[in-house]
């Protein structure tokens, strides 16, 4: 079956990726008594902790499928998929590195140059350096190709950079932005010409990051400001004027994830231990309906896996998981809600309160980042033929 | 072609001779497209050649199930192929021939008394009505579950002539009772876990035909979209209806991995009552979805029964609700994933499938 085709092979089983995934799970156990993290609901957004990358990096966790040349481990995106799911299901701090793990690194090894390569993906793959993704504008966000954000050649043949990005998570603990800019004057007969990728230190003169925080007052967005930023002419990531195409690829990596379904998952694991507490019928009932909601994504997630494996680039099914997948990660709170008393508040002294509290205040959110679930379903259509 | 394939197409190749009708109580099932699926082979593939059947693997007959439930096939192959038959064999009974059909009862309250020592296959007297009989007036052997003071009981009854009380579901198909005053029948001891296991591997059968409707429905829409023009344009052009036909090819996408999965791990001898569960549950709940934005989509033709969109629709309404609920299967996959403990819900959900 093509990558353009809405069903994908089932997954092969893989005994490499249920042992790595009794090693986490382990390593998850340990760290949890001993008292390294808590727990908590959509920590690859808000859960930022370097040390905790870095031990992940040790273990060999991180930049997983990539070449050892480059500091990878040349494993299986199976394999990878049961680490990244194992990580999510504890509420694991996997913030830090989680952009430049799951689609920056794998944009580096396609686009970037062997000097990028060598220097940057150890690093990441080390856990020591972090990325953010610089696609959405203030006056772009759905419609991605409408970015003002330029970059122009000076006399040495480096990129100076004028602009903003914003939605840029946790820009503010990161090294490195991959940041999509118009090269060339918006072209109204080609929409989608003139762009190319910026790999942009973070800490060059004229960046300016600026906080946004979220419902929660939590702070992982930011606004980051280009004010006539210098940037090599060699941080050029792939080919000039081929951005829109490497945005395209790089989005189907980020979209068919377990973090499009396991967000809210703390907060199903909790709802599990109100109702083993004093299981009745609705409670079961309740557990059992999300618990089959969630077992059918795992499946469309893996079958994503398998078929990177096998080398293709699904980005169809991928929104399809993601569209499917973010709209359960949101639908846990009312289902949770329904079935037992509690009532959502981050100062609750019950953990399932504090859980859904957490939840409610990120929901928003889910059905937006990455590509909001409309676009998704316009992407779908096109698969069906539609469009 | 592998022989799954072959065995698909043939199937396909027969149904292009039987469309579908309005099922009546006059003409409660299609008995000529029983006789030619049976007198291809089809109605033994899955079942061992030595005890009559014709060959065939699990996954050849789940094939054939999927491909009738597309077709909105009203014969007792689901029933047959993927539940009594292989739980006939399982208990050591005498397989009936595949070409009389043969369905399955395990509602209502039927009663078995050992008419022997009651240990392993032997003989037995059936008392008691079994409810909600698929295509009952229609099979000629009928599998029931039946209570004994002993334990659960697989009963295996000639039913040919048999008075069955009429009702249907929602899409006409059968669903009669059978009354049973002292009927000596075959039968054989099954254990609890047995008897959780055949209610499982029906409800998974139930799932497999939802999968494949749910996807035809799809199909039909999709189509239907292309090709129905209003406002100067065919409706699949308009954002609106793009955004609900996206939404059902999620729900169908995502019952066909979590159905394709259960299969697999019932072939690979896995522990089959939550991933069927699993498999049921979410199958049920796509119908509320698919089911409802096709109807809209198609407008008020696909509310009529001069279009084909019904024989799927209707079917896959009844079917959600049939082999245990989506409400009693949803309980029965908490309890087990709640088994190890309040705080081993991962690691269960990580096993199911």
């Amino acid at each position: 079956m093509g990558s353009n085709s809405l069903t994908l092979a089932p997954a092969p089983r893989s005994a490499a990726a249920e042992e790595v995934r009794a090693e986490v799970r382990a390593f998850l156990a340990e760290e949890l008594a001993a008292g390294s993290f808590t727990t908590s609901v959509d920590t690859w957004l808000s859960g930022v902790d370097p040390a905790f990358s870095r031990k992940l990096g040790e273990r060999g966790w991180l930049g997983m499928t990539w070449p050892k040349e480059y500091g990878g481990h040349e494993r299986t995106a199976m394999e990878r998929y049961a680490v990244t799911e194992e990580l999510l299901a504890a509420g694991a701090p996997v913030a830090a590195h989680w952009i430049a793990d799951r689609q920056s690194g794998p944009n580096l090894l396609r686009y970037g140059t062997e000097a990028h390569r060598t220097e940057i993906l150890p690093r990441i793959a080390a856990g020591e350096c972090f990325f953010v993704i610089g696609m959405s504008e203030p006056d772009s966000g759905s419609d991605l190709a409408s970015i003002r954000t330029r970059a122009t050649r000076d006399g040495d043949g480096d990129w100076v950079v004028n602009g903003a990005k914003v939605w840029t998570s946790n820009a503010h603990t990161s090294h490195y932005a991959i940041t999509l800019v118009r090269t060339s004057p918006a072209d109204p007969a080609s929409r989608h010409a003139g762009m190319s990728q910026l790999l942009v230190d973070l800490s060059l003169p004229g960046i300016t990051v600026n906080p946004i925080r979220i419902l929660d007052g939590g702070h992982h967005f930011n606004e980051v400001v280009f004010d006539d930023v210098v940037v090599p002419g060699d941080m050029l990531l792939g080919e000039e004027g081929n951005g829109w195409h490497q945005v395209t690829a790089e989005l189907a990596f980020e979209r068919s994830g377990p973090e499009r379904f396991l967000s809210t998952y703390p907060l199903v694991a909790e709802f599990a231990r109100r109702v083993a507490a004093a299981p009745d019928p609705a409670g079961l009932a309740a557990l059992g309906r999300l618990s089959a909601r969630l077992l059918a994504l795992r499946q469309m997630s893996l079958r994503i896996a398998g078929a990177l494996d096998r080398g293709e680039l699904p980005d169809i099914p991928a929104a399809l998981v993601k569209d499917v997948g973010t709209t359960f990660e949101a639908d846990v709170i009312d289902e949770v809600r329904r079935a037992v008393d509690v009532v959502a508040s981050l100062d609750s002294p019950d953990p399932l309160g504090r859980a859904l509290a957490e939840a409610q205040l990120h929901a928003p959110g889910y059905t937006l980042r990455g590509g909001t679930n409309e676009i998704l379903r316009g992407i779908v259509a096109r698969g069906l033929g539609l469009r | 072609m592998s022989d799954q394939d072959l065995v698909v197409e043939t199937v396909r190749d027969i149904l292009t001779s039987f469309e579908p009708f309005v099922l009546t109580r006059d003409r409660p099932w299609d008995a000529g497209l029983w006789a030619a699926l049976a007198e291809a082979g089809l109605t033994g593939v899955g079942l061992p050649e030595e005890a009559g059947g014709s060959g065939g693997d699990l996954a050849d007959a789940v094939a054939i199930v999927a491909t009738l439930a597309r077709g909105a096939a009203a014969v007792p192959v689901a029933e047959q192929l993927l539940v009594a038959a292989p739980a006939v064999l399982a208990a050591d009974l005498d397989l009936p021939a595949p070409d009389q059909p043969l369905t399955i009862a395990v509602d209502g309250a039927v009663s078995a008394e050992p008419r022997d020592d009651g240990d392993g296959p032997g003989s037995w007297t059936l008392t008691g009505t079994a409810t909600d009989v698929a295509w009952a007036g229609v099979a000629r052997h009928l599998v029931v579950l039946a209570t004994s003071p002993v334990g659960p009981v697989l009963a295996l009854v000639d039913v040919t002539g048999r008075e069955t009380t009429h009702a249907a579901n929602l899409a006409g198909e059968p669903r009669g009772s059978l009354v049973f005053d002292g009927v000596t029948c075959a039968g054989a001891l099954l254990t609890d876990r047995q008897a959780t296991e055949l209610r499982a591997r029906y409800a998974l059968a139930r799932a497999v035909q939802l999968s494949a409707a749910l996807e035809q429905v799809l199909a039909w829409t999709v189509q239907y979209a292309g090709e129905r023009v209003q406002f100067g344009r065919p409706l699949g052009r308009f954002q609106a209806i793009q955004m609900e036909l996206a939404e059902m090819a999620g729900e169908v996408t995502a019952v066909a991995a979590l159905v394709d999965a259960a299969v697999q791990a019932t072939e690979r001898g896995e522990s089959l009552v939550p991933a069927a569960a699993a498999a049921k549950v979410r199958a049920g709940a796509a119908v509320e979805v698919v089911a409802r934005l096709a109807h809209q989509v198609h407008g008020a033709i696909g509310f009529t029964q001069e279009h084909k969109l019904h024989h799927l629709t209707r079917r896959c309404w009844s079917w959600r609700d049939e082999a245990g609920t989506e409400l009693a299967w949803s309980r029965v996959l908490g309890e087990r994933l709640l088994a190890d403990g309040p705080d081993a819900l991962w690691p269960a959900l990580t096993r199911v499938v």
